[in-house]
């Protein structure tokens, strides 16, 4: 049963407009049986790879490091908001 | 490399159930948050609460993205910039994740407010009490002041970017000129592999706060919080409940 909104065509205009390439999604925990309906569609609609976080996702400060290397242009996080990282400490 | 944020909203009714409100009315003031994927859909909680009379307070607390959103995070009393005291606190969402920071972050507190949860999805309604974290606060308590007679310190950095503290870590070494503090980096915290350095005999979490609470109360080392250790006179002066 889907209870959550996941927005794909939030994403697939984002990728359309800003012509990325090699997208990578990270859901939280809850929605990560989700993520192939995700692929499936984005890769139906844009000609960008998508590549499926494995890790962890415990937030929007828990984003992985080292993604450029890969082609990564863009990170959509589902589950998550905007997080205000303090410079000088939790 | 651009980011996109996709809250992942609740597809469903958003409203207590009648049992829900009737608890609610014990109180007069109450506290709501939420998470993300509720936190913009609470007016009819809000119509339903002030229907009863009921005086509905929130805040947009230190690292959220707007009004009536928790974190996980959200570990002190001041972090939720409450500009006043609740009689207790409603939390909307599934899970135990974030209602449980609202409890912890009245630790160092020394009157402590229910946390009422209401699950839209599941219509249950719950409650969270220090009973609910009693063993965590006695295992960090026992951390406190282990670290107090500890002359070897490790420090534990992530490389996630979100959680990265190094900077502030650095304090350490002028708070405290009579330990000597080692520094370990990796990506994912992971206590088990503490024992690979048995000449350490406290360690410093740096990364997401609630590993110094939630995980390292299931493991015999001591591990606090960085925020805690370079704020630790204080909090020991303090009469709280973390303290008592």
């Amino acid at each position: 049963m889907k209870i959550y909104d996941l927005e794909v065509n939030s994403l697939i205009e984002r990728i359309k407009e800003k012509n990325h390439k090699t997208v990578l999604i990270q859901l939280a925990d809850g929605l990560k049986p989700q993520s192939k309906e995700i692929v499936d569609k984005v890769r139906q609609e844009t000609n960008a790879e998508v590549i499926i976080w494995f890790g962890s996702s415990f937030g929007a400060c828990d984003t992985p490091f080292g993604l450029p290397q890969l082609g990564i242009d863009l990170v959509a996080h589902f589950g998550h908001n905007i997080f205000k990282k303090d410079l000088e400490g939790w | 490399m651009d980011f996109l944020f996709i809250n992942a909203k609740f597809d469903g009714k958003v409203e207590l159930t009648k049992e829900a409100l009737n608890y609610c009315k014990k109180y007069k003031i109450l506290a709501l948050y939420s998470s993300i994927q509720f936190s913009t859909q609470l007016d009819k909680i809000l119509k339903q609460l002030e229907k009863e009379k009921i005086t509905v307070i929130t805040s947009q607390p230190a690292r959220t993205n707007g009004k009536y959103q928790i974190l996980g995070c959200d570990l002190s009393y001041e972090n939720l910039k409450l500009e006043k005291k609740p009689d207790a606190f409603l939390y909307i969402g599934d899970g135990i994740f974030h209602p449980r920071a609202l409890v912890l972050a009245q630790k160092d507190e020394s009157e402590f407010k229910e946390v009422i949860t209401f699950d839209p999805i599941s219509k249950q309604l719950s409650s969270l009490g220090l009973k609910n974290v009693k063993k965590i606060l006695k295992s960090y308590k026992g951390s406190l002041l282990k670290f107090l007679h500890s002359e070897n310190v490790g420090v534990l950095i992530t490389l996630k970017p979100g959680q990265q503290q190094f900077n502030p870590s650095k304090l350490l070494k002028e708070k405290y000129p009579n330990k000597t503090f080692y520094y370990f980096v990796d990506n994912n915290i992971d206590f088990s592999k503490a024992e690979d350095f048995p000449f350490i005999e406290s360690w410093i979490n740096t990364a997401c706060p609630r590993l110094g609470f939630d995980d390292a109360a299931h493991i015999s080392l001591p591990v606090l919080n960085l925020t805690d250790a370079l704020n630790l006179d204080k909090l020991l002066e303090k009469k709280s409940f973390l303290t008592e």
